[in-house]
């Protein structure tokens, strides 16, 4: 009820008009109907589908069976299919073969995969890649995977980079991501299902999943969702992950977006979920803790002292990340008491020719780290050194020199930005970012009381965070039974259970003895 | 996708408790206590703990007939609709009354020690703000929470009476007894109220995961924090003495009394962070269980869209008292010796009223079949 009032108050005011889609009436109806025998109006049809002689790529071949002695034409997109086998296994036997035969199965050596009659269907097919095979007189139009899509080749991972472990990392092409994981997994209960998310651009996505390990109803509300939003169109993971998420307004993800296999199979063998599509390098994990954005597959390369010091190493530029420029500023302008009198003295003498109130001085110096940062991702590579130049010394060093920017400040930017490189998951890492900018304004205002405000707010919003039911901070709080992997990993013997919160059909991933 | 609440398991209830009652030794209640029995006040949390130790045992006892029901409702229960809606509403405002001159308390404590200049409103007003944000997200996110920074809290509050310990004189405990055997025992008994908050949290019972979860988590913080405090009064004692009856919080005086070496004289703001984050969580709780108690009484179901307008309500409560010391001598003291005498007498009735009516042998009886 409560609920219901503003409701109807922002459906008044915010009225949005009604389009009737008008372009391709004609050509749905078409699409619903099935092929005729007659070849001549097969071909119509189809060329109309296909805008034939104006659409380039689109090859439509018409030829006589020498052996049925009947009218044939092949139809395909040369740019998506394998010409050469379509040359070899088709084209070829049909034309001018020596065996006697009567079917089409028994003249071309390329297997059939399989026949349709419906137009659309069969468009649909040929849009993927397939190619078409219509013979006069036959009701049945014959399907040939031919599908053969160009793209990278798989390489070494570019945003997660680890020292120690697997390089390889996923591709542009959904075929060889699951090879990948299938190539670390090699169970037979792991699972790929489709499932098709968009009307036009008629997207799959792949869930991955071990089927004995994986929670019923976790899954089946993962499917819900990606049933539940109509699109006409989701071209990228990243794009869907924006759809799945329960708040994507949040300033904190909820979903893990990797590019790394090693990882995406961790995850499955705890009982996760991983989503992969066609065109995007990466995959999704989910449900997401904290903890699975905050730790690297590196930490469990490493052996475990290595391992558990880069995490506190980690732990520790979070908060640095975060906090540095905000306490700075609420010591510097509220608490002065703290700082031992000669290095006040120190700070104070620098900032003595400063114009600025430090707020502003943090804020623009801040400002242009993120600044040079940004450059420094889309530079073109073989100018990439001199962002660091540019860095370094016009804004560090003649900032200085200028009397905008006082010594101090530049260290504890440098070191609350350099603090912020360590988190390996870029949204996590953007979080933190912009996080900071908000405990800056609310130092600038009152202090550390009110960073403290916003932190235990901020820690109060955190913890009311669900990914697919999944408490942000669990298996620590909510308490759940797991191998304890989270601030501190223990030794693999050690790590013996999948974590609780996700309800996997098997606990225990290692038995004793 | 629709969150249901789901319920608070042992660690996130201690985490709660530990925050919400273990504070209480730094904020006025030592110098409180210190200006009634002098250097023998230590000893008086260690009594009341002992004297209110069989009223909180009772009611447990009378609460567990009642699986999983809150405190509000097993009053209504056994003494009836009127008289139990009486009982409660008169719980209830005393309650508000303690939440409205704490958060001024505390408001009080980070103004004159922390932000001489900022105008209390402000520091108020974003305390409530905080809190009731906090409250409004529900019991278990409160615990979650706690459960977070409750190490860190009570470490800090052990690194700074470790620190405080190098200007403490143990002499200073004598004479033991301090004014005498018979004034202890007598204001052992009145000072209960630094152990009400257990009586307050037999409200949320229902939200625990089970009646013996809530038993062994009341059990262990309840002996825990009489330790804690007792054992920070007694660390102000020896470091005060007789000043301590004119320090009105000698938490964060102490904590700027130490410093890290001679390097860095003042290592206040480090405990200040932390006392002020177990602060915030300590009225997100009172809150809560303060909203949660309002919808009882009144029989509002969605009772956390209450928490704004109470939080806003205590807010000008709190507001009334013109200066600090206004609050400390004339509107604590008739809370606080009003209300723990008065918990502990309301479960003693309850107990004594549900043995009359042998609500025991029947849930005996129950028991057995």
């Amino acid at each position: 009820m409560k609920k219901k009032i503003p409701k109807l108050l922002m459906k008044s005011l915010n009225t949005e008009p009604e389009f009737n889609e008008e372009s391709n009436v004609e050509d749905i109806e078409i699409k619903k109907q099935d092929i005729s025998p007659d070849i001549e109006k097969n071909l119509e049809t189809f060329k109309k589908i296909f805008t034939v002689p104006d659409n380039a790529d689109v090859k439509l071949r018409e030829f006589t069976i020498q052996q049925l002695n009947r009218k044939a034409f092949l139809l395909y997109i040369s740019t998506m299919a394998d010409l050469q086998n379509i040359m070899a296994g088709i084209e070829g036997p049909l034309i001018d073969s020596e065996h006697p035969g009567s079917k089409i199965k028994d003249i071309v050596s390329y297997p059939i995969e399989k026949t349709s009659t419906n137009i659309g269907d069969i468009t649909e097919f040929i849009a993927a890649g397939v190619t078409a095979l219509f013979v006069d007189g036959d009701p049945d139009c014959y399907l040939f995977e031919t599908t053969k899509i160009r793209g990278r080749s798989i390489e070494k991972s570019e945003n997660e980079v680890i020292v120690k472990g697997a390089k390889e990392a996923f591709n542009e092409k959904v075929i060889d991501n699951i090879a990948l994981i299938r190539k670390k997994i090699k169970n037979e209960n792991l699972i790929v299902k489709t499932q098709t998310i968009s009307k036009r651009s008629r997207n799959t996505v792949f869930l991955v999943y071990q089927k004995d390990l994986v929670n019923e109803e976790l899954l089946q509300n993962v499917k819900e969702r990606l049933k539940s939003f109509e699109t006409d169109s989701t071209i990228d993971l990243s794009i869907l992950e924006q759809y799945l998420e329960e708040r994507p307004r949040s300033l904190f993800p909820t979903i893990v977006y990797t590019e790394r296999p090693d990882r995406a199979c961790a995850f499955i063998e705890e009982g996760h979920i991983i989503l992969l599509m066609e065109n995007s390098p990466s995959c999704l994990i989910l449900p997401a803790t904290f903890w699975a954005m905050f730790h690297s597959p590196e930490d469990h390369y490493l052996r475990a002292p290595y391992g558990n010091f880069i995490r506190i190493l980690r732990f520790l530029a979070l908060f640095v990340a975060c906090f540095t420029s905000p306490i700075y500023l609420a010591i510097t302008n509220f608490h002065v008491g703290m700082i031992p009198p000669d290095l006040l003295m120190a700070i104070a003498g620098t900032r003595e020719r400063v114009p600025f109130p430090s707020i502003i001085e943090v804020l623009m110096m801040e400002l242009a780290f993120e600044l040079i940062r940004e450059a420094g991702l889309r530079v073109p590579s073989p100018i990439g050194p001199t962002i660091g130049i540019v860095g370094a010394l016009i804004l560090g060093q003649a900032a200085v020199q200028a009397n905008i920017i006082s010594p101090i400040v530049i260290i504890v930017i440098a070191l609350s930005g350099l603090s912020s490189f360590i988190i390996i998951d870029i949204s996590m890492n953007f979080a933190i970012r912009i996080a900071r900018f908000l405990f800056i304004f609310t130092a600038g205002f009152i202090g550390i009381y009110g960073v403290t405000a916003l932190f235990i707010g901020g820690l109060f919003y955190l913890v009311s965070l669900k990914s697919f039911g999944t408490s942000y901070f669990a298996p620590m709080t909510p308490h759940s039974f797991s191998s304890k992997d989270l601030l501190i990993r223990h030794i693999p013997v050690k790590e013996r259970f999948r974590p609780g919160y996700l309800k996997p059909r098997d606990m225990v991933k290692q038995r004793k003895g | 996708m629709k969150q249901q609440s789901a319920k608070i398991g042992v660690r996130e209830y201690v985490s709660i408790a530990v925050l919400m009652v273990g504070t209480k030794a730094t904020e006025d209640t030592p110098a409180n206590l210190y200006s009634q029995v002098q250097n023998a006040a230590w000893m008086i949390p260690l009594l009341s703990a002992g004297f209110f130790f069989i009223p909180l045992y009772l009611l447990i006892k009378t609460m567990s007939l009642y699986e999983g029901k809150d405190l509000f409702s097993v009053i209504k229960k056994i003494l009836g609709k009127y008289l139990g809606f009486m009982v409660c509403l008169v719980i209830f405002i005393i309650n508000s009354f303690a939440v409205s001159f704490d958060t001024r308390t505390y408001t009080n404590i980070i103004r004159s020690f922390y932000f001489t200049t900022t105008p209390t409103l402000i520091i108020y007003a974003i305390l409530m703000f905080i809190c009731a944000y906090g409250a409004k997200k529900g019991l278990q996110h409160i615990g979650s929470v706690s459960y977070l920074i409750v190490f860190y809290a009570v470490v800090s509050l052990y690194v700074a009476l470790w620190l405080g310990t190098k200007h403490a004189n143990i002499n200073s405990m004598f004479p033991l007894w301090g004014p005498g055997a018979f004034v202890l025992v007598k204001e052992g008994a009145q000072k209960v109220t630094i152990f009400a908050d257990f009586f307050l949290l037999t409200m949320v019972l229902p939200y625990l995961k089970s009646n013996k979860a809530f038993k062994k988590g009341t059990w262990f913080s309840y002996i825990y924090i009489c330790i804690q405090i007792s054992m920070s009064i007694l660390i102000f004692v020896c470091m005060f003495d007789e000043s301590l009856g004119g320090t009105a919080y000698p938490f964060h005086t102490l904590i700027r009394y130490i410093s890290l070496g001679h390097y860095i004289p003042n290592v206040e703001i480090i405990f200040f962070i932390i006392w002020i984050m177990a602060a915030f969580i300590r009225f997100t709780a009172f809150l809560y269980i303060n909203a949660l108690m309002f919808g009882n009484l009144f029989k509002i179901k969605d009772f956390e869209y209450l928490i704004p307008s109470l939080a806003t309500i205590y807010l000008m409560v709190g507001f009334i008292p013109e200066a600090p010391i206004n609050v400390s001598l004339q509107f604590k003291p008739i809370i606080w010796s009003t209300a723990g005498p008065m918990f502990a007498g309301i479960s003693i009735l309850l107990w004594l009223v549900a043995l009359i009516r042998g609500e025991f042998k029947h849930a005996k009886n129950k028991n057995i079949m």
